[in-house]
C-alpha cells in the first residue's frame, strides 16, 4: 500500500500508451477512401441543398390525387399481390432445393471437400443481387412473375443453403451420435437425429427471408419480371406522379403488414422453442438479434 | 455528516425496504451495514446519493437536502460520492484509464467527454488513484482482461478518482475468493484512513465487518435493529440481525472452508 | 423382461398453433403458385428454347471488364457506396440512441422514431433510388441519396438491437458519478457497442455496394446504367463481362471486410 505522505504533488507517469497499428491502418484506408470519393465522385453537391425541397415538392404532386380513384388502387394492390406472391414461392422453391443442398455443405455430415465445393456455389448465389438475376431471366422465361419467381428462387437459395448449413453445424453432437451408435444410416441419421432438432429454426428463418424477398420482389418489375415494381418504373418513365405515389404507399403498407404476421408468426417459434428446449446450450438462443441478422442477408 | 431522519423507502411492488430509519453518519467514519439479502442494505446506500428516492422523511449529505434535488443538484450531490459495484460495473471494452476517468466526467467539460480528450489534470488524478490502489502498470490494459481483484481495485480507483468526501461500497467483494476480498477491504480501510473519506460498506460476511469496521449498523426488513462499534457485535447481536443462529453461511472463512 | 404391456405416458399432441402454421404454409402456398402461374413443365419449356443470354455466357467478351467506360461506371458504384455508407453510418448512431430506452427516456418520441424506422425499411432500395430519380433526377446523387436512406435504416435498426442487449452497469456507474445524460452515453454506452457497430458499418458496406450496382438500372448512376444499356440492346455478351467484373469486385471487398469484421468483434 502506497505511503500516504509522497505522491501528492509528484507527477506520476503513466505507462506508454500501447499503439494499436490495425486500427490506425484500418481508419487511415477510410478516411481516404470516403475523402477521396467525396473529391472526385461525378456530382454537384449543391444540388443536395436542393434535394429537400425538390423532395417536398414531389411528395406534393406524388398525393396530389389521394386517395386515387378506386381502380387505380385495386390494380395496384393486384400489382403488390403479384410481388407478394412471387417472393413467397421463390422462397419456397429455394427453401426446397437449399436444403438437401446443405446438408451437403455440412462439414459434419458430409467430408470437407464436399462442402467446400457446394460453399462455394453458395457464395457466388449470394453475391448476385435478384435484379440481376431477373435481368438475366426475362429473356428466356419472358415478362412474367415466372422469371421474378426464378430470380429470388436462386437468389435466395445460397443464402438459405448456408443459414441451414450454420444451424446444422451448430446442432448438438449428441442425438447424431445416438443415432449413429443404434447402427443408423446416414439418410435416419438425418432424419431422426437432425431434422427435430433444427425444425423451428429452418422455419423461422424461411419466413425471415420470405420478409426479405418481399422487398426484392416489390422492385423486380423494374427489369420486367413482374409485380408491383412494373408500375413505378412505367412512372418514372412517363413521369406519373400520382402513380408513384400510390405504388409507394401500396409497397410500404403490403411490406409492413407482411412483416407484421410473419414477425408474429416467427416470435412465436422462437418462444415455443425456448420452453421446450430451454437449455443455455441452445444454438439458437445463444444467437443475439444483432449476430442473427449479420449472418443474414440483406435486408433489403 | 450524513443524517436520516424517519425516512422511509417503499417500492412499487409494496415492498418496504427502509422503515422510520434515523440514522447519523459522522465524517471520516468507516461504517459496515449488514443483514439479509432484502433487509435494505443495498437502498440505504443508494438513498445516500440518490439513486434510490425517498419515499417520506428527510435525508441531509453533506449539507445537500437529497429528497429535494435538482437535477444538477443531484448530479453535483453525486460527483461527491463515490460508488463501488458488487459486479464492478466497468466497461469491460475500454482501457482501465478510461474507466477511472469516468470519474472525472463531473468536473470535465462536456465536448472534452464526447471527443475523449481528457485535460492533463484530470488524467493526473486518474493515474494518481490508480497508484493507489497499486494497478497504475495496467493503465491501458482492456478491463475485460483482468482478474476479479483487479477489477475491483479499478472500481476503487474510479470512486478515488471523484475526489469524493464519501464513498459507498455496494456488496465490494461478494463476487471475489477471500483472500482477494481482504485485499480489497484493505484498501478501503486504507482510503477511508488516509484521505479522511467517509465510508459505508454493505457486507453479507460477518467475520468481514467485524475484522474492518470501526461502526456496524444492523439492519432487518428495512429497520435499523443494531448501531455500535464492531467490538459490540457479539453473536447474540448476529441473530437478533438476522433473525436465527450463526451458520457457516454467515462467515466467509468457514464458508470458504466448506 | 415381462410380457406386460408398457403404458406410455400420454404423447405430446401438437400444438394448434404449428398445425395451424403449416395449413397456412400450404394454403399460402396452392393460392400463390396460381397466382404467379407457376408450372415445371413451363420452365423446362423455356429452358429448352433457344437462349440469347446463355449464348451471351459462352461469348462472353473480357474486355468489357477493362473498358473505359466500364471502368468509371464502377468507380462512380463505389463511391456512391463509400458515400452512401459513411453518412448513414454517422446519422444511425444518434437515431439508434434516441430510438432505445437507453439513450432515450421519453416513451413517445422512441415509439414515433421506431416507427418512422419500420416505415424506411420497408422501402426496397431501387424504390428509394427511383424516387429520388423523380425528386432530384438523373445521377449519382440520387443513388447516393437513396443508399443513405437505406443505410440508415438497417444500421439504425441492428444498432438499437445491440443497444437493448448492454450491461447496465456501467450506465448505473456514470449515473453514480454524476455524469450528464450525453456524458454517460459516451462513456458508458458507446464503448461498448462500438465494436458490434463498426462491425455492422462494414457489413452495411457489402450490402451498399451490392445494391449500388443496380441502382442504375432507374438512372441513379453505377454499373447500372451500363447494365441497362447492354440489355436494352441486347448485347449479352458485354453485359456478362460487366457482371463478373461486378463479382469480381464484391468477392474481394466481402473477402477483406470479413477479415477485418472477425478482428473487431
Amino acid at each position: 500500500m502506497s505511503s500516504p505522505t509522497n505522491s501528492a504533488s509528484a507527477r506520476i507517469q503513466l505507462p506508454s500508451k500501447p499503439r494499436d497499428t490495425f486500427k490506425l491502418v484500418l481508419s487511415t484506408v477510410f478516411v481516404v477512401l470516403i475523402g477521396w470519393s467525396l473529391v472526385s465522385v461525378d456530382l454537384k453537391w449543391s444540388r443536395l441543398l436542393d434535394a429537400p425541397a425538390d423532395m417536398w415538392n414531389l411528395f406534393g404532386v406524388m398525393f396530389d390525387e389521394f386517395p386515387w380513384t378506386s381502380e387505380e388502387r385495386t390494380r395496384m394492390i393486384g400489382l403488390m399481390w403479384d410481388s407478394i406472391a412471387m417472393a413467397w414461392i421463390g422462397t419456397i422453391i429455394a427453401a426446397v432445393f437449399a436444403v438437401p443442398l446443405s446438408f451437403l455443405a455440412a462439414e459434419n455430415l458430409v467430408g470437407r471437400p464436399i462442402a467446400w465445393v457446394t460453399r462455394q456455389v453458395f457464395n457466388i448465389l449470394r453475391a448476385v443481387p435478384e435484379v440481376i438475376l431477373a435481368l438475366l431471366f426475362v429473356p428466356v422465361f419472358g415478362l412474367s412473375p415466372m422469371a421474378g419467381v426464378l430470380a429470388i428462387g436462386v437468389g435466395s437459395l445460397g443464402s438459405l443453403g448456408k443459414l441451414f448449413y450454420e444451424i446444422i453445424e451448430n446442432v448438438q453432437k449428441g442425438p447424431i451420435e445416438a443415432a449413429d451408435a443404434v447402427g443408423a444410416s446416414s439418410v435416419q441419421r438425418l432424419r431422426w437425429g437432425v431434422v427435430p432438432q433444427v425444425a423451428p429454426e429452418l422455419t423461422s428463418f424461411l419466413l425471415y427471408r420470405f420478409e426479405i424477398n418481399i422487398r426484392a420482389s416489390a422492385v423486380l418489375g423494374i427489369v420486367g419480371a413482374g409485380g408491383i415494381g412494373g408500375a413505378l418504373v412505367d412512372a418514372i418513365r412517363f413521369q406519373e406522379y400520382d402513380q408513384a405515389g400510390l405504388a409507394l404507399v401500396v409497397v410500404i403498407l403490403g411490406t409492413i403488414a407482411v412483416d407484421t404476421v410473419s414477425g408474429a408468426i416467427r416470435k412465436r417459434i422462437v418462444a415455443g422453442r425456448a420452453v421446450e428446449v430451454g437449455g443455455p446450450d441452445d444454438p439458437m438462443l445463444a444467437v443475439s438479434p444483432g449476430a442473427a441478422l449479420l449472418a443474414q442477408e440483406p435486408s433489403r | 455528516m450524513i443524517r436520516f431522519e424517519q425516512a422511509n423507502v417503499i417500492y412499487d411492488g409494496g415492498v418496504t425496504a427502509m422503515k422510520d430509519l434515523d440514522l447519523e453518519i459522522g465524517d471520516g467514519e468507516f461504517v459496515v451495514i449488514v443483514g439479509l439479502s432484502g433487509a435494505g442494505k443495498s437502498t440505504l446506500i443508494r438513498a445516500i446519493n440518490g439513486l434510490v428516492p425517498l419515499t417520506s422523511g428527510q435525508l441531509d449529505v453533506n449539507g445537500h437536502d437529497v429528497p429535494n434535488l435538482s437535477r444538477k443538484e443531484r448530479r453535483a450531490l453525486r460527483s461527491e460520492v463515490g460508488m463501488i459495484f458488487q459486479g464492478f460495473n466497468l466497461v469491460d471494452r475500454t482501457s482501465v484509464i478510461n474507466n477511472v476517468l469516468m470519474g472525472r466526467l463531473h468536473q470535465v467539460p462536456t465536448w472534452r467527454t464526447l471527443i475523449g480528450r481528457y485535460p492533463d489534470r484530470d488524467i493526473q488524478i486518474a493515474a494518481r488513484a490508480l497508484q493507489r490502489v497499486e494497478i497504475l502498470d495496467r493503465a491501458y490494459v482492456r478491463a475485460s482482461n483482468l482478474s476479479g481483484g483487479q477489477r475491483q481495485r479499478v472500481g476503487i480507483a474510479r470512486a478515488l478518482a471523484q475526489e469524493p468526501k464519501i464513498i459507498l461500497a455496494d456488496e465490494p467483494v461478494a463476487s471475489l475468493d477471500p483472500p482477494t476480498s481482504h485485499v480489497v477491504m484493505k484498501y478501503l480501510q486504507q482510503i477511508s484512513r488516509d484521505l479522511g473519506i467517509t465510508t459505508i460498506v454493505n457486507l453479507h460476511f460477518l467475520d468481514l465487518a467485524t475484522a474492518y469496521a470501526d461502526r456496524i449498523i444492523g439492519l432487518r426488513s428495512g429497520e435499523l435493529v443494531f448501531d455500535g462499534p464492531g467490538s459490540a457485535c457479539d453473536a447474540q447481536v448476529f441473530e437478533d440481525i438476522y433473525g436465527r443462529s450463526l451458520t457457516a453461511d454467515d462467515t466467509m472463512e468457514k464458508q470458504a472452508a466448506l | 423382461m415381462s410380457d406386460e404391456r408398457l403404458q406410455l405416458p400420454p404423447k405430446p399432441k401438437p400444438s394448434l398453433f404449428a398445425i395451424g402454421v403449416w395449413v397456412l404454409v400450404v394454403v399460402f402456398t396452392v393460392i400463390t403458385a396460381r397466382r404467379v402461374g407457376f408450372s415445371f413443365s413451363g420452365i423446362i419449356e423455356d429452358l429448352q428454347r433457344p437462349n440469347p443470354v446463355l449464348d451471351g455466357l459462352w461469348n462472353i467478351r473480357w474486355g468489357e471488364m477493362f473498358s473505359e467506360r466500364s471502368r468509371k461506371a464502377f468507380v462512380e458504384t463505389l463511391q456512391m457506396a463509400v458515400l452512401g455508407t459513411t453518412g448513414g453510418v454517422i446519422v444511425s448512431l444518434p437515431l439508434a440512441l434516441w430510438s432505445t430506452e437507453v439513450g432515450n427516456p421519453y416513451v413517445v418520441p422512441r415509439v414515433i422514431l421506431r416507427s418512422i424506422n419500420n416505415v424506411i425499411r420497408s422501402i426496397p432500395d431501387l424504390l428509394w433510388a427511383g424516387l429520388f430519380v423523380l425528386g432530384v433526377g438523373i445521377g449519382a446523387l440520387s443513388g447516393l441519396l437513396a443508399l443513405f436512406f437505406f443505410s440508415l435504416a438497417v444500421m439504425t435498426k441492428l444498432t438499437a438491437d445491440t443497444l437493448d442487449g448492454i450491461d447496465m452497469g456501467p450506465i448505473e456507474a456514470a449515473d453514480a458519478a454524476g455524469a450528464s445524460h450525453s456524458q454517460m452515453l459516451r462513456t458508458a454506452v458507446v464503448p461498448q457497442i462500438l465494436p458490434a457497430f463498426s462491425s455492422y458499418a462494414l457489413y452495411d458496406f457489402e450490402l451498399n455496394l451490392r445494391a449500388s450496382a443496380v441502382l442504375g438500372l432507374v438512372g441513379a448512376g453505377g454499373i447500372g446504367n451500363r447494365l441497362d444499356f447492354f440489355r436494352n440492346r441486347g448485347q449479352w455478351d458485354k453485359l456478362w463481362g460487366l457482371v463478373f467484373m461486378f463479382f469480381l469486385v464484391v468477392f474481394i471487398v466481402e473477402w477483406v471486410s470479413v477479415r477485418i469484421r472477425r478482428r473487431l468483434v
